[in-house]
C-alpha cells in the first residue's frame, strides 16, 4: 500500500511531506536517506521492490523505468535528485 | 512569494498526473504520456541555476567531471565470488595510496576497519557508494572505525579520482600484481580484471567479524544494516534516523 496520496493514489494518509521510493542496495536511495536524517527531516521510505503498486506509479511518473530514488517533496517530484535538487525542493517547500 | 505558488501548483498538477495513471489503459499513448512527462522533467533540471560558473578546459566544471559517471557506460553483473568466512584472522596487506604511501591493515590493529572493495574508480555505482561513505566519515569516526577502498586503479586514478569527489579516506591500489589483494580475499572477478563489490568489517584484533558481496555489481551494502553490524560490534547506538517504514504495514 502507497502510503500518502503523493503520486494521486488515494490510500493510507500521509505520514510526513517527504517521500522517498527506492531501494535498499541503491546508492543514490541511501544517499537521500541518509542526508534527510542529517538534516532531521521526517520522511517515509518506501521499498519499490516490495511495493509494486508504489513501482507502477514510479514507472508512470519517471517515463517507463522505475527510477530511484523518486523523491516527493509535498508533492513535488523529483526522479533521481542531486542532493542540490533535493535541497531547492525541500526549501522550495518550507522545510528547510 | 510566486516561488512558493509556482511550487504548490507543480505539486497539484503532478498530484492530477498520478490520479491519471490508472484511468489509462496499458497503451503505446500511456507510455508515450509517460515518457513526455519524464522530458519535461528532465528538462526542467537542465536549466542552470543562477549563478553557475562556466568550467575551464572544454567548458567542463568540476562537477562535470565528478557528474560523468552519470552518462558513462552501466557496470552490472552478477557477483562470481563468495567472500571469507566471518570469525576468520582477515589476510595481511601492504598497499600504496593515493600519496604513495606504503599502507598496512596491521597499521589499524586495535580500532574496527571497514574494507569496501569496490570495482573502479570513475565508474557508476562506485562513485555513489565512496560519496556516500565520506558523506558519512563522521559516523564511522563515531564508531572509531577506519575506512579504507580498495580497487585495481594506479595511485594516480585514485588522487585524481579522490580530488574530484572530494573523498578524504585512504583509496588504496590493488595495481601490481593486479588485484592481489582482492584475491586475497576471494573477492576478485578474472574475467573482468576487478573485484566484486565487497564489504568486510574487521574488529580491533583482525577478526572478520562481518562479510558481504553485493549480489550485483550496480548494487551497494544497506548502510543501515552496516552501522548496525558497527554498532554491534562498538557498543556505540546507531546514528539517528528521521525515516519510517511506509510499506507494507497494511499488506
Amino acid at each position: 500500500m502507497l502510503v500518502g496520496n503523493r503520486f494521486g493514489v488515494r490510500s493510507a494518509p500521509a505520514q510526513a511531506p517527504v517521500v522517498v521510493y527506492g531501494t535498499r542496495w541503491c546508492a543514490a536511495t541511501q544517499m537521500v536517506r541518509r542526508y534527510l536524517d542529517r538534516m532531521g527531516i521526517p520522511y517515509s521510505f518506501v521499498d519499490l521492490e516490495q511495493d509494486p503498486v508504489a513501482a507502477a506509479q514510479v514507472r508512470w511518473i519517471a517515463g517507463g523505468t522505475v527510477s530511484h530514488p523518486t523523491v516527493s517533496v509535498g508533492g513535488e517530484i523529483l526522479v533521481q535528485p542531486s542532493l542540490n535538487e533535493l535541497e531547492w525542493a525541500l526549501d522550495r517547500a518550507g522545510l528547510l | 512569494m510566486p516561488e512558493q505558488r509556482d511550487s504548490r501548483r507543480l505539486s497539484e498538477l503532478e498530484r492530477r498526473f498520478g490520479e491519471l495513471a490508472t484511468a489509462i489503459p496499458d497503451s503505446p499513448e500511456k507510455e508515450a504520456l509517460s515518457v513526455l512527462h519524464a522530458i519535461v522533467q528532465e528538462t526542467r533540471r537542465t536549466l542552470a541555476p543562477a549563478g553557475r560558473a562556466s568550467g575551464g578546459i572544454s567548458g567542463l566544471t568540476l562537477e562535470d567531471i565528478a557528474t560523468m559517471y552519470k552518462r558513462a557506460p552501466q557496470m552490472d553483473g552478477e557477483a562470481v565470488s563468495e567472500p571469507l568466512a566471518v570469525g576468520t584472522q582477515a589476510p595481511e596487506f601492504t598497499l600504496r595510496d593515493a600519496n604513495n604511501e606504503p599502507i598496512s591493515l596491521s597499521d589499524f590493529r586495535g580500532s574496527p576497519v571497514v574494507l569496501v572493495f569496490y570495482p573502479l574508480d570513475w565508474s557508476p555505482t562506485c562513485s555513489d557508494q565512496l560519496s556516500l561513505y565520506q558523506s558519512e566519515l563522521a559516523e564511522f569516526e563515531r564508531f572509531g572505525a577506519k575506512l579504507l577502498g580498495i580497487s585495481v586503479d594506479s595511485i594516480y586514478s585514485h588522487g585524481a579520482w579522490a580530488a574530484v569527489r572530494g573523498i578524504t579516506f585512504p583509496l588504496l591500489a590493488d595495481f601490481e600484481p593486479k588485484g592481489e589483494v582482492a584475491r586475497k580475499y576471494n573477492v576478485y572477478r578474472p574475467g573482468d580484471g576487478f573485484s566484486d563489490r565487497a564489504l568486510y568489517v574487521l574488529d580491533g584484533q583482525g577478526i572478520i567479524r562481518h562479510a558481504h558481496v553485493s549480489p550485483r555489481l550496480s548494487q551497494i551494502p544497506d548502510i543501515y544494516g552496516l552501522y548496525r553490524t558497527l554498532s554491534d560490534l562498538t557498543g556505540q547506538p546507531m546514528p539517528t534516523s528521521t525515516g519510517s517504514e511506509s510499506v507494507d504495514a497494511t499488506r
